[in-house]
This record gives C-alpha cells, sequence and structure tokens, in this order.
C-alpha cells in the first residue's frame, strides 16, 4: 500500500506542477503590448514612426511585483502612445484601487502654453550661486526687489 | 518685497508684504543655524565633526538627531530610495536639512502672522497657506534661461520641490549606482516642502518604478523630464499648469 | 503461564453478521483512504509550488537576485500549506482517525515541525537576501524596508512564536515542562498561522486581488480552520452538551488503580468500539485545566461508562480524588486499537499491566467464534491483576483462551516474559499457534511493549496485522 501512496503522490504532484507551469506559460505569453499588430518590438513608448504600433488600446497582461499585481493599459493614437493607464494595482491595504494619479507622458506642446505666464517664483533643482545667476528666478528677483 | 540672502550654498529668495521685511532677520537666523549644524563643507559643523568621528552620533544635539531620525522614517517609507547614508557611510543629511530648513521658516512667518509669503530656497518653494493662489515657473533643465511651464500653487499643493541631476553635484545616492539617472529632472508639489523635497529626489534616484510607487502611495503631484527631453504628469499637475496667457 | 480458560466446545455458534471478508474490504478501503490522504498531503505541497508557477514564476529565474526571491517566495509557500496541513492532522478530524488512527496523525504532524519552519525561515532569510540584491542594499540593511511594508511587523512576529513552539517541542526541551505548560505554548502556533496571514493577502504579487491563486489559498484555509474548529469545538462541545456525563462513583481497586464510574445520557450514541480512548476533562477545582486521553475499560451501555486509571504523575494522580457529580467533558471515540482495524478472523491479545484496560473493552466488543481467540494477560505482581476476573469471565463466556503469566522479568536479558516463563522456554508461536494468521493486539507500557513487538514482527507476520496502544504519556 504504501508504494501506492508514494506512486500516487510523485503523480499527483507532478500533473499539479504541470498544470501551474501551464497556466503560468499563458500568463508570460500575453505579457507585451503588442501581440499580433506590429512586427516591430513591442514596448516603445515614443515612437513616432510609421511602423509603430497601430492605433487602439492595449492591455499588458498582469506582472507580480512584491507590491501585488500591476497591469498597464496603453492607449496608441497617431502612432504615439497618448495614454497609459494603471488599470490593477494593490494599495497597501491590499484593496485593487483604479489608479488615478499615475504620472502619464504629456507632450511639451501642452505645457507651451504656461511657459510665458508670469510667474512670481521659479523652482529647478538646486543651483549653485553661480548657476542662480543666470537663471530666471535672479531675473524675477532683481526686477521684484 | 523680494529679498535675496545667501545660504547653504546657494540663494534664497523670500517674498515678504510691505512693512515685513523685519523678519527677514529671523528668518536668516534660522537658515544660519542649519547650515552651521549641517553643511558637510564647514568642517566645524556638527554633521561634519560626526562625519570625521571628533563627534559621536550618540552625544549630538536634539536637533540633529531629529532631522537623522526623520531621515530615516523617509528611508523607510520610501523603502530604500531616499537613504541619509553615502556609500562611504557618511551620514548626509542634505537631502533633509534644507526642506527643514525652508519649513521651519514657514512656520515662524505663520506665526508671527504674515499673512501672505513665499521662500525659495535654491529651488524649492514653499509658499503662504493664506496668501491665495501663486503662480510659479519650473525651470527648464535643458535652458536656465527658460521656463519648462507654470502651475499654481495654493489649497493642499503650497510646496514645489524640484530635483534634479543636472545641476549640483549628486546628494542623490543611489544604492552605489553611477549610472545615470532615467529622469534629468523631477518637480513634486505637495502640501508639504519636506515630503516634497523627500519624494523628488525619490523619484530621482528610483525612476520610474518610483515614479509610479509614489503617485500611487502619496497624495502628491507630480512632473518629470527624462533624459531625451520627454515629460510626464500627474492628472493633478495637468490641471494646476497655467493656460495660456497671452503677454 | 497457566491456561485459565479453555473453551469448551459448543455447537451453538452465532455469527453477527461480520467475516473475514468484511475485515478484509473495511481494511482495503482504509489502506486506500490511507493513501489518499498521503497523496493530498505531498499534492497539496506541489499545488503551493503550482501557485508560484501559474503566475508565471518560471520565467522569474533570470538574475541570481531573481532566482534567490524566487525560491524564498516557494519556501514560504510550501511552509505555510505544511503548517496548515499540521492543523489539520491534529485537529483530530473523524475521517482521519477511523483511517490512519490518532496515533498516527500525530506522528506525522511530528515529522512535518522541523521541515515546515525550516522552510519558512529559508523564506525569511532568502525574501531578505534577494530584495536586498535587486534593491543594491545589503540584506541587514533591507530589513528595515521590509518591516515598512504592511503587516510585516506581524508576520515577524508570528515567524518568532513558531521558533518557539517548535522549540519547546524538541523532546530535549519539552521534556522540562509539564505538559499542560508545554501545550498552552503549543497553541500559540494558532496565532502565528493569525499573524502571518495578513501579509500573505497583501505582500507579494502571487495571491494578489482577482487572481485564482487568491481564491485557492483562502478556500484552503477555509478548509483547514473549518474543520479544527468543527472537530476540535463545536463537535466535542455538542457531544458533551448531549451526553452531559458526569463522575459517578470512584474506586480504588488495586494500590495506585481506580476505577471511575460515570453516568450519562445515551452514551452508546458516542458510537465507541471496544479499545478506543476518548480525551476527559474534568471540571473540578485542581482538574478542570488538563484533559487526559484515558480508554473505556468497558463497553459503555446507555447511561453508563468506565474508565481505569493508574497513578502514573501528579496529573492523573489528582483524579483519582474527584468528587462523585463532577461534571465531564469528552471529546472522541478515537484510536484504532479496536475491531475496526480487524483484517482477520482470529485474534491474539497480548496485555500488561494498565494495558488490560483497552483489551477489557476489546474483548466484550469483539465477536469471533470459540477457539479463534487467545488472551494473553501479563503481569510482575498479584497487585497488577485488576480487571482479569473480568476478562477471564468474558473469555469463557464467549470461548476464548485465556493465558496467564505473572513474575518479574529476569534480570540481564531482554525479554517481555516472566523468569519462569521465559526459562521454560516459551515462544510467542509455542502459546499462540495461529498468530501470523490473527489480527495482534498489543497493550502495556512501552518498554515492554516493544520487547513484545520485536518478538511479534519476527514470526514474519505482516505488520498491518499488529495493532498496538502505548501506556506512558
Amino acid at each position: 500500500m504504501r508504494t501506492r501512496a508514494i506512486l500516487g503522490s510523485i503523480l499527483a504532484s507532478a500533473s499539479v506542477l504541470i498544470v501551474g507551469y501551464q497556466a503560468g506559460t499563458t500568463v508570460t505569453m500575453a505579457n507585451g503590448i503588442s501581440v499580433t499588430e506590429s512586427s516591430t518590438s513591442a514596448g516603445s513608448t515614443s515612437g513616432t514612426t510609421a511602423s509603430g504600433p497601430a492605433d487602439g488600446t492595449y492591455t499588458g497582461s498582469s506582472v507580480n511585483t512584491r507590491y501585488g499585481a500591476v497591469q498597464i493599459q496603453v492607449t496608441i493614437a497617431s502612432g504615439s502612445i497618448s495614454e497609459v493607464a494603471a488599470l490593477h494595482l494593490t494599495n497597501a491595504d491590499g484593496r485593487s484601487v483604479q489608479i488615478s494619479n499615475h504620472a502619464a507622458p504629456i507632450l511639451r506642446s501642452e505645457v507651451l502654453g504656461s511657459q510665458s505666464a508670469r510667474v512670481s517664483n521659479v523652482g529647478g533643482a538646486t543651483y549653485t550661486t553661480q548657476a542662480y545667476l543666470a537663471s530666471v528666478q535672479s531675473a524675477l528677483d532683481q526686477a521684484g526687489a | 518685497m523680494r529679498h535675496t540672502l545667501e545660504t547653504m550654498g546657494t540663494v534664497a529668495s523670500i517674498e515678504l508684504p510691505a512693512g515685513w521685511s523685519r523678519e527677514l532677520v529671523a528668518v536668516g537666523a534660522i537658515f544660519d543655524e542649519i547650515e552651521g549644524r549641517f553643511s558637510l563643507y564647514r568642517p566645524d559643523s556638527e554633521l561634519s565633526r560626526i562625519a570625521s568621528g571628533q563627534l559621536v552620533l550618540a552625544g549630538a544635539s536634539g536637533e540633529l538627531l531629529a532631522s537623522y531620525s526623520r531621515a530615516l522614517e523617509w528611508r523607510g517609507t520610501t523603502l530604500g530610495v531616499f537613504s541619509p547614508h553615502r556609500p562611504d557611510g557618511v551620514i548626509d543629511l542634505n537631502g533633509i536639512v534644507k526642506a527643514e530648513a525652508i519649513e521651519r521658516a514657514g512656520a515662524h512667518l505663520q506665526a508671527v502672522g504674515c499673512p501672505s509669503w513665499s521662500v525659495n530656497v535654491g529651488g524649492d518653494i514653499l509658499v503662504s497657506p493664506t496668501g491665495g493662489a501663486q503662480l510659479v515657473g519650473i525651470a527648464d533643465p535643458a535652458d536656465s534661461s527658460a521656463l519648462l511651464c507654470s502651475i499654481r500653487l495654493g489649497g493642499s499643493r503650497l510646496a514645489l520641490a524640484t530635483s534634479g541631476s543636472a545641476q549640483r553635484g549628486d546628494h542623490i545616492w543611489r544604492g552605489g549606482s553611477t549610472e545615470p539617472t532615467h529622469f534629468v529632472q523631477v518637480s513634486v508639489a505637495a502640501a508639504h516642502i519636506v515630503a516634497a523635497d523627500v519624494l523628488a529626489t525619490t523619484i530621482v534616484a528610483g525612476g520610474p518604478e518610483a515614479l509610479d510607487d509614489v503617485t500611487t502611495r502619496w497624495d502628491v503631484d507630480v512632473i518629470t523630464v527624462d533624459r531625451s527631453g520627454a515629460l510626464r504628469a500627474s492628472p493633478g499637475l495637468r490641471r494646476a499648469l497655467v493656460a495660456d496667457i497671452a503677454a | 503461564m497457566t491456561t485459565e480458560v479453555r473453551p469448551r466446545p459448543s455447537r451453538a455458534l452465532r455469527h453477527t453478521g461480520t467475516t473475514v471478508a468484511d475485515y478484509r474490504r473495511n481494511f482495503s478501503r482504509r489502506a486506500r483512504l490511507s493513501d489518499l490522504l498521503v497523496m493530498a498531503l505531498w499534492t497539496s505541497g506541489a499545488t503551493a509550488a503550482a501557485l508560484f508557477l501559474a503566475s508565471g514564476g518560471i520565467d522569474q529565474f533570470t538574475s541570481v537576485a531573481e532566482t534567490v526571491t524566487s525560491i524564498g517566495i516557494v519556501a514560504g509557500l510550501v511552509g505555510t500549506d505544511f503548517i496548515l496541513v499540521m492543523l489539520v492532522l491534529a485537529a483530530r478530524i473523524s475521517i482521519i482517525d477511523r483511517t490512519i488512527g490518532h496515533d498516527r496523525a500525530i506522528a506525522v504532524h511530528r515529522s512535518l515541525g522541523k521541515p515546515a519552519l525550516y522552510l519558512l525561515l529559508a523564506h525569511g532569510l532568502l525574501l531578505l537576501v534577494g530584495y536586498g540584491l535587486s534593491s543594491g542594499i545589503n540584506p541587514i540593511a533591507e530589513i528595515g524596508p521590509m518591516l515598512a511594508l504592511p503587516d510585516m511587523p506581524l508576520a515577524v512576529i508570528g515567524l518568532g512564536l513558531l521558533i518557539v513552539v517548535v522549540v519547546t517541542s524538541i523532546m530535549a526541551v519539552r521534556r522540562r515542562f509539564s505538559y499542560e505548560g508545554w501545550h498552552l505554548v503549543h497553541v500559540l502556533s494558532y496565532v502565528a498561522v493569525a499573524f502571518a496571514l495578513p501579509h500573505q493577502l497583501s505582500v507579494g504579487g502571487i495571491l494578489s486581488e482577482g487572481s485564482g491563486q487568491r481564491v485557492y489559498w483562502i478556500a484552503l484555509y477555509v478548509l483547514a480552520l473549518g474543520g479544527i474548529v468543527t472537530f476540535r469545538f463545536v463537535e466535542p462541545l455538542v457531544s458533551s452538551l448531549r451526553h452531559r456525563v458526569r463522575v459517578a462513583a470512584v474506586t480504588e481497586i488495586a494500590p495506585g488503580v481506580t476505577t471511575i464510574q460515570f453516568d450519562g445520557h445515551a452514551l452508546r450514541g458516542l458510537g465507541a468500539s471496544g479499545g478506543q480512548f476518548f480525551i476527559w476533562r474534568f471540571w473540578a477545582p485542581h482538574t478542570w485545566w488538563h484533559s487526559h486521553p484515558i480508554s473505556l475499560s468497558a463497553m459503555p451501555t446507555d447511561n453508563s461508562a468506565r474508565v481505569t486509571i493508574r497513578d502514573l504523575g501528579k496529573g492523573s494522580a489528582q483524579l483519582s480524588t474527584v468528587p462523585v457529580g463532577t461534571r465531564v467533558s469528552i471529546e472522541g471515540p478515537y484510536g484504532l486499537f479496536s475491531t475496526t482495524a480487524r483484517t482477520s478472523g482470529k485474534l491474539t491479545i497480548i496485555a500488561a499491566g494498565i494495558g488490560v484496560t483497552p483489551v477489557r473493552a476489546l474483548l466484550e466488543h469483539a465477536t469471533f467464534a470459540p477457539g479463534e481467540a487467545t488472551i494473553l494477560l501479563r503481569a510482575s505482581t498479584p497487585e497488577e491483576t485488576y480487571h482479569w476476573d473480568e476478562i477471564k469471565a468474558i473469555a469463557a463466556a464467549k470461548g476464548a483462551t485465556c493465558l496467564v503469566m505473572v513474575g518479574h522479568r529476569p534480570r540481564g536479558i531482554d525479554t517481555w516474559m516472566s523468569e519462569a516463563d521465559a526459562a521454560r522456554g516459551v515462544t510467542l508461536t509455542s502459546a499462540f499457534p495461529d498468530i501470523t494468521d490473527s489480527d495482534v493486539y498489543l497493550c502495556g507500557p512501552s518498554t515492554w511493549l516493544d520487547l513484545v513487538e520485536a518478538d511479534v514482527r519476527a514470526t514474519g507476520i505482516r505488520p498491518h496485522q499488529i495493532h498496538t496502544e502505548r501506556f506512558d504519556w
């Protein structure tokens, strides 16, 4: 009877492990943004060439990180990425949250309009006194002193 | 009225309403105290004496220990990405004390009832909660004479801290890595200047993974510039962008 | 050794329906079920590892850091699975008891203890090293960020508790504690499991929200804890309330040996088979906080039951002083030392000292044809012959042969027999000519029993025909 138990255990365990492995490979095969659309490398984030991925919305597979599972949805418009959304992330409480605060790509043209505003202060990476003198902040300070 | 002070190796720009210029003295004193305690460029500062072994950490002043402990807390919550420890083992609190200086200056100005002020030390800005919205520009890392964009500060976004690898020598220690950072400049808008400063440093050091982590776990707004000049911004920051004002 | 009773040939042979074929069938069924249980144990471990594979884990071995982390994750999954299996084994679940017996379940439980702990320690260590390697900081520095993750401090405390539980269970350490003290510490393992669960569900990607793995994991916990709650708590409670057992009489029948008579309700409904034991808790001032496994020394009627205990230590000594009327809560019946384990029509029974207790009940309950059962009663001195009169009476009534052997063992020779009988050349086969065709039931003090069992095995009998109950806790 013991032999039966040993053989049965080996068989059952092996089956379970194979099933798990199979399930795992279908997860990783679905990885990547573009599966069937184009032959160029998937995942290019700033491609504006015509050979980039076709327009549409692509959902990547769920990837496990130590903070939880992350799944990204990318929207391609006019050949480049217009929207990146994280669909699935567990926050500290283990609850799924829709990421509303994700920093998505923004085009220079979108910020262009704000560059000529009249500001009272300028933020920037810490500059030395030398660099300060060449900065916009110093111009402001001189004007306002 | 705008006033400038040279302090902590950089320049501070402080805007005070008419008649409040006397507070400059107090603010200057705060900056001097902090520089005297924490500057690693001064051999007689408390932090330098600890670095050289003249003073043991356990014998340090309460203020230094408080700053150190605060830096360690941030190290914990950023999972090690922000760290007050240099690879050579020296404790470098520059990542936090400048912001603490701004924080204390702001607290002082509020305490004495100054109605509207802003404190800008080396590019990190804190504005008064009672002064109404202020328009603030963010420098373009590629062109020091131009702005990247401008945003509105106020409400729950009183502080704007910017970190980058473009200008001053890195006080961003990235686990011994010497690879160039993914982001050349990161600006974080938050309710508190220390949080904004630490998180901006964290994102520069940790790259895109840290960016997602920070925007998820903290209520902040971010705009980043990467090595190729491409930008990323959180939804809140987009909304805060100042619309095109003709002239 | 003298023969006290020889069966008289009788024409009135009564078969009560259980034949040898029935015994064989039961045995095969139990063997199959036992194999299924073993398979379930190992397969559950494999499933835990498969959870990792199902998340695409096979690809997570590309760098040293990743490999270390992956092994750490698998170690945690399998280790926790083993812990849950251990809890289930200790839960006295009736199907497990009926298949492999409570004693064997506990033996398996013990053997899983250290491996499970090693796996979980490896889990913690490897993840510190692995995450540290991938963040570029040393493992010691990684401790801080690890503890900053939600639910991690609790999990670390849980691991600490588990270490305490396992260390105190090592024989060398356990001996220093009273049974109750040790048991109290051991119960902390439930706390350890509870403390570890939150981090399993919140940290790491394998069991993340919405995954099938999470569903399986939670189902596993529900099953394990449900089984434990049902069989450790609910069932005994229901049983105690239903049968309302109380102490009816306490009688000393020999120096240091006491019988306790109970009265109760519907006691036959307990379904006890002769030779099985219950776990008793006497609700009197000095005895309520420990429980005892004691065999019935007679088959219960609807309203009465009896146990016989020997003064073996502080705990059992106090039992002989419980006042009449004391309420008793019971858990059971447990054990495979009964007719359920029979595989053949013949019985060979050898019992010594207090070991006659379950044998007395077994003999009363068993069915056999005259001449098919032989009992040997062993005692060192005539004071240790309690219940022998009852056994001889049952043997006479049922047509079983009853042999007695009184006398100390010879010095210097390793034998279970008395000096006189060993000198006379008595052997098992001379006393029990049909031993290899029968079910052998052995009960008595551990050291004596080991010698008998060795002798029995030496006859070439198949191991599954031997049933033992060791009596010194």
